[in-house]
């Protein structure tokens, strides 16, 4: 492998996401948890742009970034002001869980160490999110306005919820 | 020149003349805030019957913000006994960092360009977005109750009008059949986007005043209510961040404006002869005035107000443009 301009952004890319992600699991306040996993979220963005996949890469940020405030509003509001979690685990726990992650870690590297999905030569790479349009719009279009229909109904299920409780709030005052 | 160092292999000058191209970019763009900020409040300044700066750096004030900003260089850094140190440290970078990743995709001349990506446009809109995550950071590192009600002002206002001004840029899309910023200068040779879209750039506007927190859509730092919003805490360089991440935003939405809607850096008809740098300029410095000729006339919106624009007014209009312009779209196919 030679060592590219490409090869050391993914290097660095997968460092920063596994880094948030083990900070993600680390730390104990929940604004710093959000942070951490601000971190993560960007850089698996960027390495869907190493992979010519821009279009993805955009579509994660724009939903994330918005997503990732709101969390934070959530864990601000929802959680004391100098909250912190902290782990109550036995010695057998720790044991089992330690067996549980090497067991994970066989699997996976048994599943992916001799994937082969030969190599098709594909126009993937061009274009790409005129593509996606074209499949979503013509091939896939009863998935995709199920979907919407699914996030229209989640949609209105949250508004008469929230309405609901205002009616009770206003109720008890 | 750009596309071939994207190709060649990874070495130390490549490194360097990245870096160096990186460099001055960001000092192009300090030089623009420094006069930025003193055409700010010489226009405000003029608009309410005073002077403006005048004492520094001759008649005009010409050296008011270089004093400015060494003051708050030499200035102690606070940091609040009970703020949460690493985020407070952490937040102003969060900030400012996405704030000079959006100008490598805009294009200033059809040759001077960084970035030249695919999906251009939605890429600004993007990386815009992490900035709130920087500011709803600090305002919460900053342990102070002003602080916070900003944060969360600030990240409202970025979630409502975001839809708006994505939504009211997809007639341009439409039109142009691109999402690449290149693409969409190259399609107003027929006319510029303002004409064919006015809705569209009227409600781009208006979500763009407000995504930049200007007045009349301060409310994250509306010093009135607030005190001074989510920077509150944040003394010396800390808050020059955060002031710098807004005045680049300001210099980055301008020209998105510009590239959009007034046609980058393409000329009126007949008058060709003036080079396109020097077209982009003008659009750029007319756009640039307005924004502060919004934020020396208008009073500052009520939160609910706020709100109730952006879902009950700007997002339905936005919507009945996409409707009309695909709806003409088809129609002049068919004739």
């Amino acid at each position: 492998m030679t060592l590219s301009g490409e090869f050391l952004a993914f290097l660095s890319l997968a460092v920063v996401s596994v880094m948030g992600g083990v900070l993600l699991l680390n730390l104990t306040k929940v604004v710093h948890v959000i942070v951490a996993l601000v971190f993560t979220f960007i850089s698996i963005a960027g390495i869907f742009v190493l992979l010519s996949a821009e279009f993805l890469a955009v579509a994660q940020i724009l939903l994330y970034s918005g997503a990732i405030t709101i969390i934070m509003l959530f864990g601000i509001m929802l959680t004391r002001h100098d909250d912190t979690s902290e782990t109550k685990a036995g010695g057998l726990r720790k044991v089992l869980l330690f067996l549980g992650v090497l067991g994970f870690a066989f699997s996976v590297y048994i599943g992916i160490y001799n994937l082969d999905f030969g190599q098709v030569p594909n126009t993937l790479h061009e274009n790409n999110t005129e593509q996606i349009g074209m499949a979503l719009f013509s091939k896939y279009i009863i998935p995709f306005e199920l979907t919407s229909v699914l996030l229209l109904a989640a949609l209105i299920g949250a508004i008469i919820l929230a309405k609901k409780d205002d009616e009770k709030g206003a109720e008890k005052e | 020149m750009v596309e071939d160092l994207l190709h060649s292999s990874a070495g130390w000058l490549n490194f360097g003349i990245f870096f160096l191209l990186a460099v001055v970019l960001l000092l192009v763009v300090l030089g623009f805030v420094t006069y930025a900020i003193l055409a700010e409040r010489k226009v405000m300044g003029y608009m309410q019957m005073r002077h403006g700066p005048n004492q520094v750096g001759g008649r005009w004030g010409l050296l008011q913000t270089v004093a400015d900003v060494l003051k708050l260089l030499l200035k102690e850094d606070v940091i609040p006994k009970l703020a949460d140190r690493p985020l407070f440290i952490i937040a102003p970078v969060i900030a400012f960092a996405p704030a000079f990743m959006v100008l490598a995709t805009i294009p200033f001349t059809d040759k001077f360009q960084f970035a030249d990506i695919g999906v251009g446009l939605l890429y600004y809109i993007a990386v815009s977005g992490i900035t709130t995550v920087g500011i709803v950071t600090g305002a919460w590192a900053s342990n102070n109750k002003y602080a916070l009600l900003g944060g969360m002002r600030a990240a409202a206002q970025m979630i409502s009008y975001e839809i708006p001004l994505i939504m009211s840029v997809v007639g341009v899309v439409l039109l142009s059949g691109s999402l690449n910023l290149n693409d969409i200068v190259e399609a107003q040779k027929n006319g510029w986007f303002i004409v064919w879209q006015p809705i569209g750039f009227i409600v781009f506007f208006i979500a763009a005043v407000a995504e930049l927190n200007r007045v009349p859509f301060d409310l994250p730092e509306a010093e009135s209510e607030l005190i001074a919003g989510f920077h509150i805490e944040y003394s010396g360089f800390r808050w020059a961040f955060f002031m710098l991440a807004e005045y680049v935003y300001f210099f980055a939405m301008a020209a998105l404006i510009t590239v959009l809607f007034l046609g980058g850096w393409l000329p009126l008809p007949f008058l060709g002869f003036i080079p396109g740098a020097v077209w982009f300029a003008l659009k750029f410095t007319a756009v640039v005035f307005i924004l502060l000729w919004f934020r020396s006339t208008f009073p500052r919106v009520r939160a609910d107000q706020l709100m109730e624009f952006g879902w009950k007014v700007l997002l339905p209009i936005a919507l009945a443009n996409i409707f009309l312009t695909a709806l003409i779209m088809e129609l002049v196919k068919l004739f």
